[in-house]
């Protein structure tokens, strides 16, 4: 029997580093010997640019709107950081069309042109931070990624944003087979933001899986184009993503999140400190 | 577990929204422009116009409606740009006094910017408007307000010149919808002038076409003759242009009727009412020179005729059915099933209507939209010993064979008619009406 591609969906509010990690934490799984494609979900199409070298990509909605049905899977699909798969969803210009129904669209578009093919290990969905249609749901629907991640960080929209995406998961979940991995912390160097991301990771019902620190090895590789595993493999940074590939190599956590309601949240930041600010 | 009140309904006795492309269809020399999905349209005009007395059509309307066939490309990145050169092709194409376009589900729920499309043409001097009737608001009795709303903002403009005391803007059904249109505008009209009046009719082989939608705020007033359809029309011209409406919720069918209504749109109006009553007098001699052979048929012939009959249909035809033949043919009236989803603000002033059918007779009137509940209904009314008359649709077909009973046809949809010019209303229709009911049920 074939074994079964481990489909992942990273969520998180936007800016909150979901593309950044996604991509240093693939370096670090394709460094284990992992054979990984990622799908960037956002219409901004820019999931894989540390993974090419650069925006080169044409992404699979532009080459459906010149070309039409007929496409072959290398017009969109192209190999990057160590022979990772690269497809970028792509959407329509900020403020006309459904971008929502574009990730449905090429979503569809890349199993019927068999990109999910059975050397894979990992499939990886980076989906743009607000989930406000069905569309960017999609990930997450039966037969796609069973398991996800949520990138937050201890400030606090980026814990309102993780907690009202469980709320979707847990909708999810409910009808189909996706769970929740566990929280990634991309830290913002709040204060005592370690214990805030955890004590929520907990209230979740989750774990805070791991904790990358901030850290400007990460802005100079992306300057680069590259992840920080590509552009300075000795940097201690590199090795905190490789940590984060072997959590997530090794995790066997997978749960139906309990999404706080909010005055349990503020509850939280509070004792943590945050709300004095 | 508590039983859920069920959200789907089997045989609609209605169509969607966009369907209202057919009451664009019936304005003479105006086109419609679709903005939707392929089948979109094609499905209302089955339902509309082919199986509804395969009505027909002349310039667009049928099977040659210009449209976007909007597709995942126009979903997905926006169908503006399509619809724009589907306008612009339209436009070089068509012959047309007046363009409504009519965008339907799929660019409604992506957002397009539709109105700046239009708008661009309308500056450009095209006569051409915007109409919004997705599926997911409404059927095509809402969508037919709608398209009839935007003509009325986008093209008719504002008030100019002074009212004219006789000229009327009549509102009724809605074309196509209701089978018997063509006819029935022909007699409203024919009625209305013989009483007096000049009347805009907007729909149909009377109506002059667009230059009687410019010369709407010239009217006196706005003659709202259906239950509760048009009334959003007539509040928003009282509104827009400060013009009254008399509201008459039921069309006159019967000799009887007819006359207190033309009494009353005369006796509204304010004008001398000497023509009117020299044209009562005339079409009621000739009325009952029609009724009394009728009246001598009825009577002699005992074979079998049904007593008690049963109706479903749109609240209009619903209502003023009816009443006449509870009121003029004496008629037992077992149930009257209204299919069209009469919006909720009118239900109690269409159920009113029902209190008094005829002296000391009142109705048993329910809003069904679902067609198997609808024939469930029919099949547990007890019609008594002669033969059930149902007035129905197509859709009552296989309930009226389980009882028995005679189907005669008034409403969508109508597969065993082929209607051309007839029409069931005023002094003309009720004798039709009578010819039609008689010869279905003396062919048995």
């Amino acid at each position: 029997m074939a074994k079964e591609i481990r489909q992942i969906a990273i969520y998180g509010k936007g800016g909150i580093g979901k593309s950044t990690t996604t991509q240093n934490l693939t370096a670090g799984l394709v460094e284990r010997g992992s054979k990984v494609m990622v799908v960037g979900c956002d219409p901004k199409a820019d999931s894989t640019r540390l993974l090419l070298g650069g925006l080169a990509q044409k992404t699979v909605l532009d080459t459906l709107r010149d070309a039409g049905e007929d496409i072959e899977l290398e017009d969109i699909l192209k190999e990057g950081f160590k022979g990772t798969r690269c497809v970028e969803s792509g959407g329509p210009e900020p403020g006309v069309g459904c971008a929502g129904r574009g990730i449905i669209t090429s979503i569809g578009l890349l199993e019927r042109l068999g990109a999910y093919t059975d050397d894979l290990d990992y499939v990886f969905y980076d989906v743009l931070g607000d989930v406000v249609c069905g569309g960017f749901a999609m990930p997450i629907r039966e037969g796609k990624a069973k398991e996800i991640y949520i990138v937050a960080s201890g400030e606090m929209m980026a814990l309102y944003a993780a907690n009202n995406i469980s709320k979707g998961i847990a909708r999810y979940a409910k009808q189909g087979g996706v769970r929740l991995g566990g929280i990634i912390c991309n830290s913002r160097k709040v204060d005592r933001e370690y214990e805030l991301v955890e004590a929520f990771a907990k209230e979740l019902g989750t774990q805070l899986i791991h904790f990358v620190p901030r850290d400007n090895e990460v802005q100079r590789a992306e300057i680069r184009k590259k992840t920080v595993i590509e552009h300075n493999p000795e940097a201690p940074q590199a090795d905190e993503y490789r940590e984060l590939a072997r959590k997530i190599e090794e995790n066997t956590s997978f749960v139906i999140p309990k999404p706080l309601a909010t005055e349990r949240l503020e509850e939280i930041l509070l004792e943590f400190g945050l709300l004095d600010i | 577990m508590e039983k859920k009140k069920h959200t789907t309904i089997t045989h609609p006795h209605y169509a969607c929204s966009i369907g209202a492309a057919y009451t664009v269809s019936a304005i003479p020399g105006a086109v419609p422009v679709i903005n939707c999905g392929p089948g979109c349209v094609d499905q209302q005009y089955f339902t509309m116009s082919f199986c509804n007395g395969f009505q027909g059509s002349i310039g667009a309307g049928g099977g040659d409606i210009p449209g976007t066939n909007s597709g995942e490309n126009e979903i997905v990145f926006g169908g503006a740009k399509k619809l724009d050169g589907v306008i612009r092709s339209a436009l070089k194409i068509m012959k047309g006094d007046l363009f409504v376009v009519l965008s339907g589900c799929s660019p409604q729920l992506v957002g397009d910017d539709v109105d700046s499309v239009v708008k661009k043409y309308r500056e450009q001097g095209y006569p051409i408007v915007h109409a919004e009737v997705p599926g997911f608001k409404g059927n095509n009795l809402w969508g037919h307000e709608e398209v009839v709303i935007s003509i009325i903002d986008q093209f008719v403009g504002e008030q100019k010149g002074r009212r004219r005391k006789k000229l009327v803007n009549l509102w009724m059904g809605a074309p196509y919808f209701n089978t018997f249109w063509r006819g029935d505008y022909i007699e409203m009209k024919r009625i209305l002038e013989g009483a007096g009046f000049e009347v805009n009719v907007f729909f149909g082989s009377e109506s002059a076409g667009v230059s009687e939608w410019k010369n709407i705020p010239k009217a006196a007033f706005n003659l709202v003759v259906s239950p509760w359809l048009n009334l959003r029309v007539a509040e928003h011209l009282e509104r827009k242009y400060g013009q009254p409406y008399l509201h008459i919720p039921i069309l006159p069918v019967g000799e009887e009727a007819t006359t207190a209504f033309l009494r009353q749109v005369v006796e509204f109006a304010g004008i001398d009412n000497a023509k009117a009553e020299r044209f009562i007098e005339k079409e009621a001699a000739r009325y009952y020179y029609f009724f009394d052979h009728f009246a001598d048929f009825f009577a002699e012939y005992w074979f079998g005729f049904p007593s008690q009959f049963a109706i479903v249909g749109d609240a209009a035809y619903n209502i003023a059915l009816s009443k006449f033949l509870a009121d003029q043919i004496g008629l037992i009236p077992v149930g009257q099933i209204i299919s069209d989803n009469t919006p909720v603000k009118h239900r109690d002033a269409v159920a009113a209507l029902y209190a008094e059918l005829s002296e000391g007779v009142s109705g048993n009137m329910e809003f069904i939209e679902d067609g198997y509940l609808i024939e469930k209904k029919l099949s547990e009314y007890d019609f008594g010993s002669g033969t059930p008359l149902i007035l129905g649709s197509s859709w009552e077909q296989d309930v009226a064979d389980e009882i028995g009973a005679l189907l005669v046809e008034v409403g969508t949809i109508a597969t065993e008619e082929v209607v051309l010019n007839r029409t069931y209303v005023g002094y003309t229709g009720a004798l039709q009406f009578l010819e039609k009911i008689y010869s279905a049920a003396v062919s048995g």
